[in-house]
This record gives structure tokens, C-alpha cells and sequence, in this order.
């Protein structure tokens, strides 16, 4: 049975979320329908499962889902007890540590639920730093599902309170936080301020591993305001501190930017030796990050893509989703997705739609990303407006253009305005 | 001597000259050098037997000499998660020039292991601690390899097929080409059969071109890629709003092939309620747009295909008879590949010039050994997996010659190497067991129980004979 017809069959319950990522995990393609004239269009949707197979590795997921819950209800008992003893500092830990469990297991709005219990009890305490903790954990989980000014209004309460506790390491947390938010929101000059006051006072304290964080990140902000040659500073800088402590996921991110770097300063051979660099450290780190392996490869695919080493991206981008389908990585398969539509929309291939189509589907039924369902419109207007279809084109621009402005990302939005008054001139 | 950096004339592909020579044979070993019992005499060896040789302490280091320079070799000994390292250098080693062969080295080795790196074309697995004849009998091969002889492609007429061609002169292709030629002048239906990548679509095109359709559009739907929910709107069209998603009016391919043929590729893949639909579109010559109550004329010439059994497909209720006998007013049947004799050469030869103009290179030869491997493989994608293997083999080649090292690793790993490879006298019937088990699970995508269907053993069998040989 294939995957799209599996999953009909299956009730949009949460409860059942953990059979519906084993469901996709567990799905094959068919060496018959690869070679076939559907294997270039073959997505998650067309591949085959197997009940037997499925039925063998239930009990699997049930205890890693019941070792997941038993460890949450632990932490809830904790800080209960915590709290009985008038410790209300530990049961804020405690509670904490549960929405970190949550984040780990890419359950982004459990976790925020966590910290908002845990913050309601932070804010009653004398001490503030358990605020500032919990207030930085909410700016961080809101700031990776996208709700940017959930994000940015907790890490601007955090880096107030900080301040007042003459809590260094929660102020320098929260300015590049914030840099993060703005640079997110496309806002330079606010991203730029908040990661040179981090940066002014991490180095105050000698703390290489953030150093190197804030200079990747303004890497990053320079590249994407045209200044090439300051980012291939910043990076250098974020590099020398990482590779001296020997920090094999934060070498593999800078490398990577350093691709982008490269590729976008029209070097190729340099920018295919830092990615795969970043792959290396990828592997050597204590624990295989395939969603990090996957948004590597997935740039690397981008650079075949524009160099017009088609065949080339079309392997990675298959590597990189058979990847994020064993790793259950649903946000990283929309972005493979959305690639393989592109790639096809440069082939003048009007088949291609079936990749936007199975993102669209993986937003609204697994992922649930704002941000990402109004990428997966943008490109695919931009496909449709490619292979002649104008009124669908202008129809998903349109609908791309309203998600961003619910976001509050400005960038976003006057870049796909630009693009619908291009399709009506 | 060539140094990571520079770029050694030439690699294994030429005879090994002496020490230090342009042509050495270039190992890169990676590892701990220190490590316990990792490649103790490795230096000595390398240097009693003519080899450069570089050391890499850890992958990243590693990678960085890898895009350096070019390798022959790498040595590679893999840590705890032997499985997951292997697939990482086979992916490693392939983006980088050359490409490199691998070796990897691993405490205990398992059966599963061994028949999973031979899978994906790694050279060769040795326990450690490495003996000097082992590494003597690596070199040895790869150096045989060397000796491999180009032999002039011939050349291929191709009768141009839009971006495709026909390309053949079996006789099997013989018979397909005389069948195209009678129905191409009537407006029959034909359907097509043939085993992926076989070029049904090329078929159909080659008939839309010569009928009396041909000024028309030729329209293909491959209805086993479109999402089986989206399928009726794309034959059919829709109305604006008729569905979520619906933004506006969409003509569906039916309709856009008004006056020319329209191609329904992978016709199986169609759910029974929307093969009652096309067989009313069939018979009653009219559609209906979804969402909309207009019945709309179509005058289109309709040439379905199949890689499946439709009659099985009727037997099983998965396929309506009265739409397949609609269909199959005319019945081609298309040769696998392995039935088409010589066409490979030929189609080897075309597929290399193709590809040799797209990417600006002339290819004009192919080694013996290439040609042997290439001959000798099972071709399940039949000549779109051919097409696919020489585009791969023209991008990476140096020179106007394909040779085995541009092959990807599935096909280099059937290249048993008899000549060269030191006698080890027969395989255990574990050996044996394993390997099929290995291969029918790699037929069946990986599925127990088709597997075990094949095999004849029950499931639970099987998945103890694959923790069994750690497959």
C-alpha cells in the first residue's frame, strides 16, 4: 500500500502523531516504480508500506514514546515535590527540563506550554534568574517555529531582567537572540546592533563558544546585506574558535555558511570542499545530526542546482530525502520537496507540481509551519508562473504574500509583492 | 612526487611506474595512527611496494585532503557504527575527484557488512589488524584495473523523438518499429506494455509524429506520479473554487489535447473510480470538468501504457476490463534491455555523445572492462537506468574514454575482478544463503514479506536469518 493511501486511513489525532512519522520512517521506494517514468516524481506520498513491517516495530515506538512521557510526568512529579518544599527555583528546573525533552523530540508548541507554566512560576520569585532562563528558552522555541514577535517580546524581557540581575551570560543570550529575531525579520540594522552588543560582551568574558556563535551569526547577516568579503571575516573568526575546542556541530553550521559564502562569490569548487568539510564534522560529532547532515546536503544540491549540475543536485537532494524520511524529519522533507519542484520548473517539466503539492501536504497535516506553508506558496507561484499557469501563480504569490504579513516578516512580504506586480506588468 | 594540492597527471588509469613516478598509485589512510591495532606496518609496506601514502587523523582532515588532490585509495577504519560510516565514505568519496576507491577496515567484520559495502561498490572490507598480503592483494587489483583496453564507440543513427530517440537495430526493435509503423496512420488506441524505462513514451511520441494527428498537441499524464486526489482535476480540469486549492479554472490535459493524442503513462496506477470516468471519456468522447456540469467534446487520440500485467491487474479487480479492451484495440510490447542484443553499444555510443555535447566533451570510446560490466548488469530501469549511468560516467570523465572508475559504485561492484582477485576457493553455504537473501531483500525494496514471499520461508524466519548474517 502506498504511503498517501496509509495515511487516509489514519485520524488526525495527536495521539497518534508517533504512528504517523513511523508510518513515513518505515516507507520505502520500489525499485520498480525508481526506473519507472513516475520515479523522477516519486515523493513520500507514492511510497510503499508495509503492515507486517509496520506491526514489527510498534513496540519499538511505543517505548521510546513511553520512555518520552514517563520522563515528562518524572519532571512534573519533581517539580511538584520541588515545590511542596517551598523550592520553587528547582521547580522551575524541573518543569524546564521537561519543555527541553519536548524540543528534542521536535515538539515545539509542547514546549512552549512547559516554559509558560514554568514562567508563571519564575515570575513569582525573589530570585530572577530562573525568569530569565525560562523567558530565553520561550524566545528560542518561538523563534524556530517562526512567530517572531512571540520571540522577540521574550528575549527583550529577558535581556531587561539580565540587566537588573547583572546576569551576563542571560544579557549576551538575549541580545543575539534578539540579533536573531531581527535578522529572521530581515530587520539588518537592528540584527546588526544586537549581535555587536553580544558580541561586545561575550569577549569581555573570554567565552570562545558564544564568540564564535555571534560571529557565525553576524557571518551570516553581512552575507545576506551583499557585504561578502566581511562575512568571509566573520566566519574565519567563528571557525578559529570552534575547530580550537574542537566543536564539531558549530564547525559543521559555520562550514556550511562558508559554503553559501563561497557559492554565492561564484566559487564552486570551494563552496562543494566546505560542504562536504561540514559533512565530516557532521559524522564526527558524538551524535549523528541528520537534520543538520540534511540542510547541508541540501545547500550542496542548491549549488549543482545553479550550476546547472542537474543530475548531480537530483542525487543529493534523493540522499537527503531518503535522510530526512528514515530521521523523521518532516520540516527538512518540505524543504526537499520544494527543491525538487524547483528543479523540475528549470526543466520546464510541468509534472514537477507534484513536489509542491506533497510539501503542501506535509505542511498541513505533519509539519504545521506557518513560515514553511507560505515558502512552499511562494516557490510554487514562481514555478507555476514558469510553466505558464499566470492566474495560479498569482494565486499562490498572493496566498505566500498573506502568511508572511501574519508573520510580521516584511522582507518576505514586499519581495513577493515585487513579484506579483511583475506577473500583472 | 604529487602532493595533496597539485594535480597528479594521471591516476590509476595508466600503468604504475616506479617509486615516487607520476603515475604511483595515491593512498590516503584514515585513522588514528596510534590506534590499537590499526595499520601497524602501513608505512613500510607503502614504501616497500611503490605507493605514496598520507595519513588523515580524523574525517574533517581527511575531506580537506580529499578536495585537495586526487586519491586511488583510501583506507578508512571504521568506528562503532560500521554501517552508517560505510554509507557516509561511499557518499564522501563520490563527490570527490577521482573518484577514490575505499577500503574499509573494521574490527570482526560481519557477513552483513561485507555484502552491504560490496553493494555499494567499496573495493574491498579487511579485518584488522591489516596483513601485508592483503594489502599487497588490494594493490594488486587496483593496479589491474589499470590495464583496462578503450574500444572504439560505433556509430549510432538515432531517428529523433522530440528530446528523446529511437535508438536500436535488434530485432526485437525490429518488430516494434514495423508494429508503430502500421498503426501510426489509423487513429487506433494502442496500448503499450513493456518494463520500466523500456521508452513507451518514445513509442507513443514516434506515433502521434507519423499519424494523422500529428499537427495536434501531444499531451502525457503519468498518472502513478500525480497524488491519486489530484489526478481527476488533471485529466479533467476544474472549475475555480470547485475544490480547496481550486484558485481558478483549470483546463485539464483531456481538453489540452484537443486534436492530438493524449498519452496516459503508468494507466494501472488509476484508481477503479477513475478508470469508469476515462472509460466514459472514451466511449462517450466528452468530459466534465470538475465541479462544473457542462459536458465538453474531446476528439483526442488516446495511447495508454503499462510496466504492470493489466490482465493479472483484471484478475485481482484492480483494473476494469472493459476500459483495458478499450484500451488495447492495439497491443506493442516493448524488449527489456537485457533482450536487445547489441542495441547497448549503440545506445552507449548515443547516450555518450548526447551527454558529451550537454556537457562539452567528446567521448568517442568505452574500456573493455566498462563494457563488460555494463553488459552484464540486470538493468531493472532498462535503457532510462542506461541513459542515467552514462550521463553520471560523461561527467566525471577526464578523457574521451569511459572507463569503470566512471561507473557508479552499484555497477563497479559487480566487477568480480576474477582475473586479478587471489583464488579463495568456494563460498560457505552461509555465504551463499546470505548473499541471496541480501539481494532478493534489495529487489523487494527492503519488504519482509514480499521477500520472504519470494524466498518461500516464513517471515519470521527470515527476519532471524537477517539478524542472523547481520543483514
Amino acid at each position: 500500500m502506498r504511503v498517501e493511501q496509509a495515511l487516509r486511513l489514519l485520524p488526525d489525532l495527536e495521539a497518534l502523531m508517533p504512528l504517523r512519522g513511523l508510518l513515513l520512517a518505515s516507507a520505502r521506494p520500489d525499485e520498480r516504480i525508481q526506473w519507472g517514468s513516475g520515479g523522477p516524481y516519486l515523493t513520500v506520498g507514492k511510497r510503499a508500506v508495509e503492515p507486517g513491517e509496520l506491526a514489527s516495530r510498534i513496540d519499538q515506538v511505543l517505548a521510546v514514546v513511553s520512555a518520552h512521557v514517563a520522563s515528562l510526568y518524572r519532571a512534573y512529579v519533581e517539580a511538584l515535590e520541588r515545590q511542596e518544599q517551598g523550592d520553587s527555583g528547582s521547580a522551575v528546573t524541573a518543569l524546564l527540563s521537561a519543555g527541553r525533552l519536548e524540543e528534542r523530540a521536535d515538539r515545539a508548541p509542547q514546549a512552549a506550554a512547559w516554559y509558560e507554566v514554568a514562567l508563571a512560576l519564575a515570575e513569582g520569585l525573589q530570585d530572577r534568574r530562573p525568569e530569565v532562563e525560562t523567558l530565553l528558552a520561550l524566545g528560542h522555541v518561538y523563534l524556530g517555529t517562526g512567530q517572531y514577535p512571540e520571540g522577540a517580546r521574550h528575549y527583550q524581557r529577558a535581556l531587561v531582567l539580565a540587566e537588573a540581575e547583572f546576569d551576563q551570560a542571560g544579557a549576551i543570550d538575549a541580545s543575539a537572540g534578539l540579533g536573531s529575531v531581527a535578522l529572521e525579520r530581515g530587520e539588518w540594522g537592528g540584527a546588526q546592533a544586537w549581535y555587536a552588543r553580544a558580541l561586545r560582551l561575550v569577549e569581555a568574558g573570554g567565552d570562545r563558544l558564544r564568540v564564535g556563535r555571534i560571529e557565525h551569526r553576524l557571518g551570516l547577516l553581512v552575507r545576506r546585506q551583499g557585504d561578502l568579503a566581511a562575512a568571509g571575516d566573520h566566519l574565519r573568526r567563528a571557525r578559529e574558535c570552534f575547530e580550537e575546542l574542537t566543536a564539531s556541530r558549530e564547525m559543521a553550521e559555520v562550514l556550511d555558511a562558508q559554503g553559501q559564502l563561497d557559492a554565492a562569490l561564484g566559487r564552486p569548487s570551494a563552496a562543494t570542499a566546505a560542504y562536504r568539510e561540514a559533512l565530516a564534522w557532521v559524522r564526527r560529532g558524538e551524535e549523528r545530526d541528520a537534520g543538520l547532515e540534511v540542510g547541508v546536503r541540501l545547500h550542496l544540491a542548491e549549488l549543482f542546482l545553479a550550476t546547472g549540475r542537474l543530475l548531480e543536485a537530483e542525487e543529493e537532494m534523493r540522499r537527503a530525502e531518503q535522510l530526512a524520511i528514515t530521521s523523521n524529519l518532516t520540516r527538512r522533507l518540505v524543504q526537499i520537496y520544494v527543491l525538487l519542484g524547483k528543479l523540475r520548473g528549470q526543466q520546464a517539466d510541468e509534472t514537477g507540481f507534484v513536489f509542491f503539492e506533497q510539501a503542501i501536504e506535509l505542511c498541513r497535516t505533519l509539519e504545521r509551519s506557518p513560515v514553511e506553508e507560505a515558502r512552499v506558496y511562494h516557490e510554487y507561484g514562481l514555478f507555476r508562473h514558469r510553466c505558464g499557469g499566470p492566474d495560479e501563480a498569482r494565486a499562490h504569490l498572493e496566498h505566500a504574500r498573506e502568511i508572511f504579513r501574519s508573520l510580521g516578516v516584511e522582507t518576505e512580504v514586499e519581495q513577493v509583492q515585487a513579484e506579483i506586480e511583475t506577473l500583472t506588468a | 612526487m604529487t602532493r595533496p594540492g597539485q594535480q597528479p597527471s594521471s591516476g590509476i588509469t595508466a600503468a604504475p611506474s616506479g617509486p615516487g613516478g607520476a603515475d604511483a598509485v595515491r593512498i590516503l589512510a584514515v585513522g588514528s595512527e596510534g590506534g590499537p591495532g590499526f595499520l601497524p606496518g602501513l608505512r613500510a609496506w607503502a614504501a616497500e611496494l611503490q605507493v605514496e601514502l598520507e595519513w588523515a587523523a580524523d574525517l574533517p582532515r581527511a575531506t580537506r585532503l580529499l578536495a585537495a588532490g586526487r586519491w586511488d585509495l583510501v583506507f578508512a577504519a571504521l568506528g562503532e557504527r560500521p554501517d552508517e560510516e560505510l554509507a557516509w565514505w561511499t557518499d564522501a568519496l563520490r563527490g570527490a575527484p577521482g573518484p577514490p576507491r575505499l577500503v574499509a577496515l573494521a574490527d570482526r567484520p560481519s557477513m552483513g557488512l561485507a555484502l552491504r559495502a560490496e553493494k555499494l561498490g567499496v573495493l574491498d572490507v579487511v579485518a584488522l589488524p591489516l596483513r601485508r598480503e592483503v594489502f599487497a592483494s588490494v594493490l594488486a587489483r587496483v593496479r589491474c584495473a589499470a590495464t583496462e583496453v578503450a574500444l572504439p564507440l560505433p556509430a549510432a543513427a538515432a531517428d529523433p523523438v522530440g528530446q528523446y530517440a529511437l535508438v536500436g537495430q535488434s530485432p526485437a526493435m525490429l518488430e516494434v518499429y514495423k508494429l508503430m509503423a502500421r498503426v501510426a496512420g489509423s487513429t487506433a488506441t494502442v496500448l503499450i506494455e513493456g518494463e520500466s524505462g523500456t521508452g513507451k513514451e518514445v513509442v507513443a511520441r514516434t506515433i502521434h509524429e507519423h499519424g494523422p494527428a500529428a499537427r495536434g498537441p501531444f499531451v502525457a499524464v503519468n498518472c502513478a506520479a500525480i497524488p491519486e486526489n489530484l489526478l481527476e482535476s488533471e485529466l479533467f480540469g476544474h472549475e475555480k473554487g470547485a475544490f480547496t486549492g481550486a484558485v481558478a479554472r483549470k483546463i485539464g490535459r483531456f481538453e489540452q489535447a484537443g486534436g492530438g493524442t493524449l498519452f496516459l503513462d503508468e494507466v494501472a496506477d488509476m484508481s477503479l473510480a477513475l478508470q469508469a470516468k476515462i472509460l466514459r471519456a472514451v466511449q462517450e468522447r466528452e468530459i466534465e470538468r470538475v465541479g462544473g456540469g457542462e459536458a465538453i467534446p474531446v476528439t483526442v487520440r488516446l495511447i495508454a501504457a503499462t510496466n504492470r500485467d493489466l490482465k493479472e491487474a483484471i484478475a485481482q479487480g484492480r483494473f476494469r476490463e472493459d476500459l483495458y479492451y478499450r484500451l488495447a484495440v492495439v497491443t506493442a510490447q516493448l524488449p527489456r534491455l537485457a533482450d536487445r542484443g547489441d542495441d547497448l553499444l549503440l545506445l552507449v555510443a548515443h547516450f555518450g555523445r548526447l551527454f558529451g555535447e550537454r556537457y562539452g566533451k567528446r567521448i568517442d570510446a568505452i574500456s573493455d572492462r566498462a563494457l563488460d560490466l555494463l553488459r552484464g548488469h540486470r538493468w531493472v530501469g532498462n535503457v532510462r537506468e542506461l541513459r542515467n549511468v552514462i550521463e553520471r560516467a560523461v561527467i566525471v570523465a577526464a578523457d574521451a574514454t569511459l572507463r569503470t572508475e566512471h561507473l557508479p559504485d552499484e555497477l563497479r561492484a559487480e566487477d568480480t575482478g576474477a582475473d586479478d582477485r587471489p583464488q579463495q576457493g568456494l563460498p560457505a553455504l552461509a555465504e551463499v544463503e546470505a548473499r541471496h537473501i541480501a539481494r532478493v531483500l534489495t529487489h523487494t525494496g527492503g519488504q519482509i514479506g514480499a521477500a520472504a514471499e519470494i524466498l518461500g520461508i516464513h517471515r519470521n524466519t527470515l527476519t532471524r536469518k537477517m539478524k542472523e548474517y547481520g543483514l
